[in-house]
């Protein structure tokens, strides 16, 4: 084992975590990423018992969880497991797919509102041209947010993920920060 | 003045407000503007042109006149429209456009000049001498005309933008809104109800006429209530939908705080982008005056804003008033002023049948043709059948009829259609799809007739959507006639206004027809009609009349001007949606980004990311100190660069290597597991694009990388090649710039330092030569890639790591390097270190350099199809002669300019003789002068010639000496060793 | 504008970069006779009708699928949106 030490996307040796109203922002420094994508002529793969989602959708397991990303391709994100290989376990469990590691591509935000979807659907409504109507649980996309490509992932109700590149991690909490901080002053 | 009784104010309540320096008092629920008018206040500004006393003219958004300077120090915001600015406690309003004060006004002068200052004057006058219009007549004319002043400081509020979707956007909250919204509400629709006031009522709010018997208040206030307990509308107050754009989106601004004296750091505005699938017009209509002699004086205003002031806001301008009206309109409002104890005059009707409608004197058949009161209204002619006399008045409401709003119709060019009885346009069949206009808007000028088609409105849309709606119960309302005469203005000798706050009268466009500028496009610029802030709300229509009158055509013959966004005048701060400074746009940042600033890292921006450009130490004084040190070290030890910047693309599937053949104009196919490849890419069109290495990992796995600048493009145009051209090979493409940190290790001394931390790897050139590859781990167990590539023609290798420990791998490489003399470098040196080496990059791959040129022309392979390589080989590029060639200063203290272009030391310097340019330069530790890059004619067979750069900018030029490009070892040797 | 994205549904334009005319896709074949002349009508010439136009739209901000969208240059009206990578597949399988 290596005694290198990680730091966060934020660069700090700790997730950031912070609370604005009934909003809470956990930076989730564990969540391992991986990208799946169907070779020429491969079977759909069922890793970790999850059956791929269809566009726009996600589909979450034990622990683990498929965003679909493009036309034969999905993300494949395992809690916890981002200081193991996680793409080369995804690789036995996906022949003939072409697997690439993304854990350290990405940093992910956890928002979770304690106060049912209200705030997530404002605060939502501040960052992302999305209709929120059609934007309930199992459903992910990607899209612009200030100018950054970003995953938007409906993991439940009152929970939601924000996948940004990691390399703009500040820029990605500066905008959640600022957006859940208005709400709050509302 | 004092208030009248009734009004929605909030009279338990006192606001404190300041005008023009005096103190004044209001109450909440009102505007600067009727606030003013109660405490008698008539005369709020000066015209911009002729800088004639103005008064309030209107109760609404399309105010010409009242625009006053709001707030103070940073705060300062010109041109607001009193009519809509909402009182609040210590508001400061200032009048504009007046010096050295608003009673007394010296440019009041140009109003004695006005015989010169005609309708295209500007055109005529300031022509002559040649020269003076920049440097004396527009600074004169700027100073003298114009409106408001800016602060000249940064904003200092927080703006912010949102996007929303709904099923109907209803577009105004008056009776035919709020009918509608309600049915598409109770249907079970997504709505959001926007209206630009703060109260929602529309023109309910100013007519006393009943629903169901009862106050119009009363059945808003149980809509409002019942509006609330439906989670599926969103009411949205203080609100402009300010732009219709296509399919079904819309620009709104909501005014957040702008009725509080200050933000507190609370969001000022919001920038909403609305998608709809539908949409309802609601937005009303707008009443227009009527053109007659010195028609602009203050106290004359707008019938129904004298009505709205009466009964909204308990305010008149006067305790005598007098109606001038050519439809029946205008009698309401005398109704409704006698009803309040305003003495009425006299009510003058163009048409001679009109009636009284109550007990007031009528002059029917009359026309008003004249007015007196210096800064306010005293008195007005009155002719009728030949006989004329002044009537004393102190405020006079004039109706020409009434616009309904079509503006956001127009919007996607729909034309709007001329209605002969109501004498206005309305919305015509074609405009934005789904946009459906109800209410005055669509010309339903009772209440009754607006509820019913807001109601309508809303169940066709609701219908079309395929959501079961039925129309509601609606409350019992007026359902007044409205008849209007043809009557625009009053002929006569004297300057009648259409547009005031430009300042064009009748005369200014019986000059322009004089003059041919007929067209309604020629007329609008010639006389600047309708050009201003308000975008001639007022006057439009009635300009169009006047040259519709002149020119002997109908109103529909002489055109319509199209209107465009905004509605209301939009802030920039607002569309520039609020990051300002530095969250402007997002920044990336490097992986070692915290451990160079902990180094003191001097930083600079490419593209949106940070990077190091040189890292000083202490004692070091000038960049350029820093800069050799660091090149030094690279050439003499061992150098460390953070290059995670460059783009990297996982490129997988068993077409590989086909793919990777056409894109790259060199051979891949042929690249051997374990090994690195120097890629150069062409666009179609044959120029050089971008450059890279190829890494093969495994016989169905590459990673090639781009430059910087052009990761987001290349990753685009191979998605291209992949999805368009060629979907039938097997390829899949994953960028993962931002997975990898990777770290250079460049110099002499790299090897020795990396042996440090590879676990068991043997690094020696025999196992891993120059130009390989392989995946490791180093420091006991980390994942890692290796790849023995060289930008500074020194042995060096970039090592990759899990992007998380890029700050800890740069820590240990430098703890472990000490004793080699382990160096951070930035970009500042990486770039000198690649020009000594002769390494073309951005500033050669410009797009406009051949492979040729840059000296890989033999790269471009014969044998194999890839995308430019057709074009490259046509006749203008191959025969290109124009080659890359290392310059030198002749004198050693010599100065190298990149951009200066290049000559035969005895040519002219002209065009002609032009034979190249400088790229790159920079000072050389290494050569110890300034050298330089450049592209010459010919100059692969000029090496040894001395040519002459000229930098003309400057006024210099410098003696250069042509040497080969590779200043450093040009054989390569190092890079093997 | 909304592009009708056929996998994701409406998708608001600013996600998308615009690239033009659709006939990109019909890159010529570089061993024929006259391959030079026919890059040079590839590459510069470009339909650019008022009216109906098939043009390439890619979802930089989505899925990064390249799309072939059908629309009216006047109206803006869009008639339609495939997948480009299907257009060519089609055109094969049709032997032209």
């Amino acid at each position: 084992m290596s005694d290198l030490r990680p730091i966060t996307a934020l660069g700090a040796a700790l997730p950031r975590l912070a609370s604005f109203g009934a909003l809470e922002i956990r930076e989730n420094g564990g969540l391992a990423l991986a990208s799946l994508v169907l070779r020429r002529g491969t079977v759909e793969p069922t890793p970790f018992g999850l059956t791929l989602p269809g566009p726009g959708r996600c589909v979450a397991g034990q622990g683990v969880a498929a965003v679909w990303t493009g036309l034969d391709q999905w993300m494949i994100e395992a809690e916890g497991r981002a200081e193991l290989d996680f793409a080369a376990e995804l690789k036995q469990l996906a022949p003939g797919c072409s697997v690439t590691e993304q854990t350290d591509g990405w940093v992910a935000f956890e928002i979770v509102s304690r106060a049912g979807s209200r705030p997530l659907n404002a605060l939502l409504s501040k960052l992302v041209n999305v209709d929120l109507a059609d934007f309930g649980p199992g459903r992910a996309t990607r899209t612009g947010l200030e100018h950054m490509t970003c995953f938007v992932i409906r993991r439940g109700d009152a929970h939601i993920a924000v996948l940004g590149a990691r390399s703009s991690a500040g820029s990605l909490w500066h905008a959640l920060e600022t957006a859940a901080k208005r709400l709050e002053e509302r | 003045m004092t208030r009248l009784a009734g009004g929605l104010i909030d009279r338990s309540r006192t606001l404190n407000f300041s005008f023009d320096g005096k103190r004044y008092q209001g109450h909440p629920g009102d505007t600067l503007a009727s606030a003013l008018l109660a405490n008698g206040v008539r005369l709020v500004g000066r015209s911009f042109k002729y800088h004639r006393p103005r008064g309030v003219l209107s109760a609404g958004s399309e105010e010409p006149n009242a625009i006053v300077e709001l707030r103070s120090g940073a705060r300062q915001e010109p041109n607001t429209r009193a009519t809509v600015v909402e009182l609040f406690e210590g508001l400061q309003a200032r009048s504009q456009n007046r010096w050295p004060s608003l009673g007394f006004d010296a440019l009041a002068i140009n109003d004695l000049l006005s015989p010169f200052l005609t309708a295209g004057f500007y055109y005529k006058t300031f022509m002559w001498p040649k020269g003076f219009w920049e440097k004396l007549y527009e600074p004169a004319i700027r100073r003298a005309a114009g409106l408001g002043r800016l602060s000249m400081q940064a904003d200092p509020d927080i703006y912010d933008k949102g996007f929303l979707h709904c099923d109907l956007l209803v577009i105004g909250g008056g009776a035919a809104g709020l009918a509608a919204a309600l049915t598409a509400a109770r249907g079970g629709a997504r709505v959001i109800l926007a209206d630009e006031d703060f109260r929602l009522g529309g023109q309910l709010l100013s007519e006393t006429g009943t629903l169901d018997g009862g106050q119009a208040t009363n059945w808003i206030s149980a809509l409002e209530a019942e509006f609330e307990s439906l989670p599926n509308i969103r009411v949205m107050r203080r609100t402009t939908v300010f732009g219709v754009y296509d399919h079904g989106i819309y620009g709104a601004v909501e005014s957040v705080s702008d009725h509080f004296p200050e933000a507190n750091g609370c969001v000022r505005q919001t920038l909403w982008r609305i998608t709809a699938k539908r949409a309802i017009l609601a937005a009303g209509a707008t009443e227009r005056p009527i053109a007659f002699a010195d028609n602009d004086r203050p106290g004359i205003m707008l019938a129904g804003a004298m009505r709205a002031y009466a009964n909204r806001w308990a305010a008149c301008p006067s305790e005598t008033v007098a109606v001038f009206t050519n439809n029946d309109d205008g009698h309401h409002t005398a109704r409704d002023l006698a009803a309040k104890g305003v003495q009425i005059a006299a009510v003058i009707d163009a048409r001679p049948e009109a009636k009284a409608r109550g007990d007031y004197r009528l002059i029917a058949g009359g026309m008003v043709t004249g007015s007196r009161g210096r800064l306010g209204l005293k008195s007005i002619k009155v002719q009728e059948n030949g006989r004329s006399e002044w009537i004393e008045c102190g405020a006079l409401g004039v109706s020409g009829g009434w616009n309904p709003n079509v503006h956001l119709f127009s919007h996607h060019r729909g034309r709007p259609v001329w209605n002969e009885p109501l004498q206005a346009f309305l919305p015509g069949e074609e405009g934005a799809l789904g946009l459906i206009p109800a209410g005055a808007a669509a010309g339903h000028f009772s209440t009754a007739d607006a509820l019913r088609s807001g109601a309508q409105a809303a169940q066709r849309a609701m219908d079309e959507l395929g959501i079961a709606a039925s129309l509601p119960d609606l409350p019992r309302a007026e359902e007044a006639d409205y008849t209007v005469a043809h009557v625009f203005h009053v002929p006569g000798k004297k300057r009648a206004w259409v547009d005031f706050q430009n300042d064009v009268t009748v005369k200014d466009i019986k000059l322009a027809h004089a003059e041919n500028m007929g067209p309604v496009e020629h007329l609008k610029r010639y006389t600047t009609l309708g050009m201003a802030t308000d975008q001639g709300k007022t006057s439009n229509v009635t300009g169009l009349a006047v040259m519709a009158e002149l020119t002997g055509r109908s109103i529909p013959e002489t055109g319509t001007t199209i209107f465009r966004p905004p509605y209301t005048p939009v802030t920039l701060s607002v569309l520039g949606g609020g990051d300002v400074g530095r969250h402007f746009r997002p920044r990336r940042l490097t992986p070692t980004h915290h451990w160079a600033k902990a180094q003191g890292a001097v930083f600079v921006e490419v593209g949106q990311w940070m990077r190091a450009q040189y890292f000083a130490r202490a004692g070091e004084t000038h960049w350029r100190q820093s800069v050799d040190r660091e090149a030094r070290a690279v050439r003499g030890a061992v150098g460390l660069c953070d290059v995670t910047t460059l783009g990297k693309i996982d490129v997988q599937g068993a077409d590989v290597g086909e793919f990777l053949n056409r894109l790259y104009c060199n051979m891949m196919a042929t690249l051997k597991v374990g090994r690195v490849r120097y890629g150069l890419m062409l666009r179609e069109d044959g120029f050089a694009y971008d450059d890279g290495t190829c890494a093969r990992l495994a016989e169905d796995h590459c990673v090639v990388t781009t430059t910087t600048a052009n990761a987001g493009l290349v990753y685009r145009n191979m998605e291209f090649a992949r999805q368009c051209l060629w979907p039938e090979l097997d390829v899949q493409l994953i960028s993962t710039t931002d997975a990898w940190a990777q770290i250079a290790v460049a110099g002499p001394k790299s090897r020795a330092l990396l042996a440090r931390i590879v676990d068991g790897f043997d690094l020696s050139n025999e196992a891993f030569p120059f130009m390989a590859c392989a995946e490791l781990t180093v420091c006991d167990g980390l994942r890692a890639r290796l790849f023995r590539i060289s930008f500074s023609g020194e042995l060096a290798y970039e090592v990759a790591v899990p992007a998380r420990y890029g700050h800890a791998l740069i820590e240990r490489l430098m703890e472990l390097g000490a004793d080699l003399g382990a160096t951070p470098y930035g970009t500042e040196a990486l770039g000198v270190l690649r020009i000594e080496k002769g390494h073309a990059a951005g500033p050669e791959l410009n797009g406009q350099a051949t492979a040729a040129m840059v000296g890989l022309g033999s790269m471009v392979s014969q044998k194999k199809d890839s995308v430019g390589a057709v074009m490259s080989r046509r006749e203008g590029l191959a025969g290109d002669r124009r080659r890359l060639v290392g310059l030198r200063a002749v004198d050693p203290a010599g100065k190298v300019v990149s951009g200066s272009h290049l000559f035969a030391e005895d040519a002219p310097r002209k065009f002609d003789t032009d034979q190249g340019w400088i790229t790159s330069a920079c000072y050389s530790p290494h050569v110890g002068s300034m050298i330089g890059l450049g592209f010459l004619e010919n100059g692969d067979e000029r090496l040894g010639e001395v040519i002459v750069a000229a930098n003309p900018l400057e006024g210099e030029s410098a003696r250069l000496r042509v040497v080969p490009a590779h200043f450093v070892d040009p054989e390569g040797a190092r890079l093997r060793e | 504008m909304l592009i009708p994205h056929p996998l994701l549904g409406p998708r608001d334009a600013q996600e998308f970069t615009y690239l033009g005319d659709a006939r990109l896709i019909d890159r010529p074949d570089s061993s024929a006779p006259d391959a030079e002349a026919a890059f040079c009508d590839y590459v510069f010439l470009r339909d650019n009708p008022a009216g109906v136009h098939r043009e390439l739209w890619f979802h930089e901000q989505g899925d990064r699928s390249w799309l072939v969208v059908t629309r009216d240059t006047v109206t803006h009206e869009v008639l339609g949106a495939e997948l480009a990578r299907n257009v060519p597949l089609s055109r094969t399988r049709c032997g032209k």
